[in-house]
């Protein structure tokens, strides 16, 4: 499968999630409902994992260097954490926005396609290059998920119905995620000796996923302190910034013009 | 770790985090200060062996002050979460700078060269926001790890991971040599440059260059747009790989199917080309363009040194050919140690360096205006005593990180 057929792929996934998230309503009263809803949100995600892995097939090289492949990874995963979340602790809101987050991330892909592209750089040919981005894909997807779940939490908060649920999954979501961003942080170093012969150089993607990894550093020591929840939910909301822009905001900035992490898509 | 429902602590309240902040604060102002009084020179780290010694004498100092004073009430600030905590703010404040602004020259009397924004992480503020960070973490070790209690191992390895490898990976880079060598076909040398220093280097073996070589992916072929100096996307949103039978469609523009390729061919008296041995020559192909109802047949070529590149115009856009983008390149070498002894052959490609005499020789560049015909070779030689210490702490924090998220797991399970 290629990129033409992307665009119908994508709104395929999207009508799945969609419908499956209305078909929730009436499944609250009929089990018929429920099933039927939860086998078109999950199909949603199977559609796109099937794109991702017949678009590797025909890409002959694992989609992960583009900024559009990685949004793609992302789309596939996010919704995979709102449904899991909903299995283990049963809090349901939390998949409505992992399928809107990952439909919003189809779409900026649709507006600014990428352009099918074999070719991969031998610095990019290495057994690091999956795990790395891998590893730092799915910690990005669970802490969007605590941030939104942040988000989620400070907005019951102000409506006066805290939920310590909510709080303590946002919490787990928030560790899991910076379990993984530690491994890719150290898998990237362990990969760039080997690639470009240091371990650690300073380039503006570094130095931001270091900024990232320090906000949750910053996180967990908070919690280490007993600091308010409440405070805790604000912080989440925020810290998923810096990884955004540690994700693709670094390629705007002055001192990207030195990386040699810098997106072609 | 659970995170209580009830009203936990308001975050300025805790424990001293306030007075830690200011003092993270003061200190640095007091980096920047010294910035402005000095000319931006920065720090320049202890070189063999007084960085060891350096290293010594701070983790023995972590020691006895973490043992013998751990009642005193400043040693346990100084060794406290809010400190701590105020001190990865500070670190994360300082890397936001080098994350912004382009860690290079700047105008000498620029606010920015000034205070070294442009060199922050060799820079005063860094340098005691870094030893503070150090001197904190290395007090909880110490805590944490005297008596010690299986139940606290976590803690040691991520913790003690991630001191080793800090102030390792910042002292050793004193000792860290990073070396080009530019080799040529057919010659040996042990000439190697330093690009910081500019100064020359003689290494203590040489490297004898026999064959230099590039793998490239499949030429493809575009539809160029002169005027905006863009590539027209095809119907296929490909750019298509030049092989026999590959038709690409423009739409509303036109066609091209691919009749013939010869992926190494030099033309010959009358301008046609001849198939010629690998690497001896430039990919050619003929192609069929239809556009605007006329059906044409020609030969295109992406050139190379002596061949002039063959593009065709369809419409008012070209056809155009261009090369494969690098898939490999690689060096095969022979080296050894001047005067005899040790000598080995290998061959040098990117992410699959060789060791040889305590240095680690890469495949770094080549000449990129020669392409696949460049006889240049451009070698990286970096040598990095102090890398088994630094992997030593990062294997630690992998192995504190899989406990960590064993632990959270588990907690989550409960929650």
């Amino acid at each position: 499968m290629t990129l033409v057929e992307f665009p119908s792929m994508a709104f395929a996934a999207i009508a799945c999630w969609s419908a499956g998230s209305l078909l929730q309503f009436p499944a609250k009263s009929s089990k018929v409902f429920s099933t039927t809803s939860w086998l078109l949100m999950i199909s949603g995600t199977i559609v796109l994992t099937w794109f991702l892995v017949s678009y590797w097939m025909v890409l002959e090289r694992p989609p992960l260097r583009t900024l559009g492949e990685t949004r793609l990874w992302y789309a596939t995963l996010i919704p995979v954490v709102g449904f899991l979340v909903e299995s283990r602790y049963k809090i349901r809101w939390l998949k409505y926005y992992c399928m809107g987050l990952a439909a919003l991330f189809l779409g900026i892909n649709i507006m600014h396609p990428d352009v099918f592209q074999k070719a991969l750089m031998p610095a990019l040919q290495s057994p690091w290059f999956v795990p790395h981005v891998v590893v730092y894909l799915v910690g990005y997807v669970l802490l969007a998920a605590s941030s939104v779940s942040g988000w989620h939490n400070v907005i019951l908060n102000f409506l006066g119905k805290r939920s310590s649920k909510g709080e303590s999954m946002s919490h787990y979501l928030a560790l899991l995620g910076f379990v993984l961003l530690t491994f890719g942080l150290v898998f990237g170093a362990l990969w760039a000796k080997e690639a470009w012969g240091h371990y650690w150089t300073w380039d503006p993607k570094e130095t931001w996923a270091l900024i990232s990894w320090l906000a949750y550093l910053g996180y967990l020591h908070l919690v280490t302190m007993k600091t308010d929840s409440r405070i805790l939910q604000w912080y989440l909301g925020f810290s998923f910034i810096v990884l955004l822009v540690c994700w693709f905001g670094v390629n705007y900035l002055p001192s990207a013009q030195n990386s040699v992490h810098t997106y072609s898509g | 770790m659970a995170v209580k429902s009830n009203a936990g602590k308001p975050l300025f309240g805790t424990g001293g985090f306030r007075g830690a902040s200011v003092f993270t604060l003061i200190v640095i102002l007091a980096g920047f200060g010294i910035e402005l009084l000095t000319s931006a020179r920065g720090i320049v780290m202890p070189g063999w062996p007084f960085n060891l010694l350096f290293l010594l004498f701070f983790g023995a100092l972590i020691f006895v002050a973490g043992l013998m004073f751990r009642e005193n009430d400043l040693v346990s600030w100084l060794g406290g979460i809010p400190l701590g905590l105020s001190l990865i703010i500070g670190l994360a404040l300082l890397s936001f700078v080098g994350g912004v602004l382009p860690q290079e020259k700047y105008p000498p009397d620029s606010l920015v060269a000034l205070l070294r924004l442009n060199g922050i992480f060799s820079s005063w503020p860094f340098a005691f926001i870094t030893i503070l960070f150090l001197f904190n973490l290395g007090l909880s070790l110490v805590w944490k790890t005297i008596p010690f209690r299986v139940a606290n191992l976590q803690f040691m390895l991520f913790h003690g991971g991630f001191w080793i490898a800090l102030s390792c990976g910042l002292l050793g880079s004193s000792q860290l040599q990073r070396l080009v060598v530019p080799l040529y076909e057919g010659q040996a040398s042990n000439v190697a440059y330093d690009r910081n220093t500019e100064q020359t280097l003689t290494l203590p073996f040489s490297i004898y260059l026999r064959d230099f070589r590039i793998d490239q992916y499949i030429p493809q072929f575009a539809l160029y747009d002169p005027q905006h100096d863009q590539l027209i996307e095809t119907r296929s949103k490909q750019v298509p790989e030049i092989s026999k039978g590959v038709r690409a469609e423009w739409p509303g523009i036109g066609s091209v199917t691919v009749l013939e390729y010869l992926s190494n061919a030099l033309p010959d008296a009358q301008g046609h080309p001849v198939p010629v041995e690998v690497n001896k020559g430039v990919p050619f192909a003929r192609v069929r363009i239809e556009a605007e109802g006329k059906v044409s047949e020609t030969w295109i070529t992406s050139g190379g040194p002596h061949v002039k590149p063959q593009y065709v115009p369809m419409g008012d856009y070209f056809i155009v050919m261009a090369e494969g983008d690098p898939k490999a390149f690689m060096s095969d070498v022979m080296m050894k140690v001047d005067g005899g002894g040790d000598r080995i052959t290998a061959t040098l490609e990117v992410n699959k360096p060789v060791d040889f005499q305590g240095w680690k020789l890469y495949q770094m560049g080549y000449d990129e205006k020669a392409g696949r015909w460049s006889t240049l070779s451009l070698v990286e030689a970096v040598r990095d005593p102090w890398l088994p210490a630094v992997y030593t702490g990062f294997f630690m924090i992998m192995a504190g990180n899989v406990l960590f998220f064993w632990k959270g797991v588990k907690k989550m399970e409960e929650a």
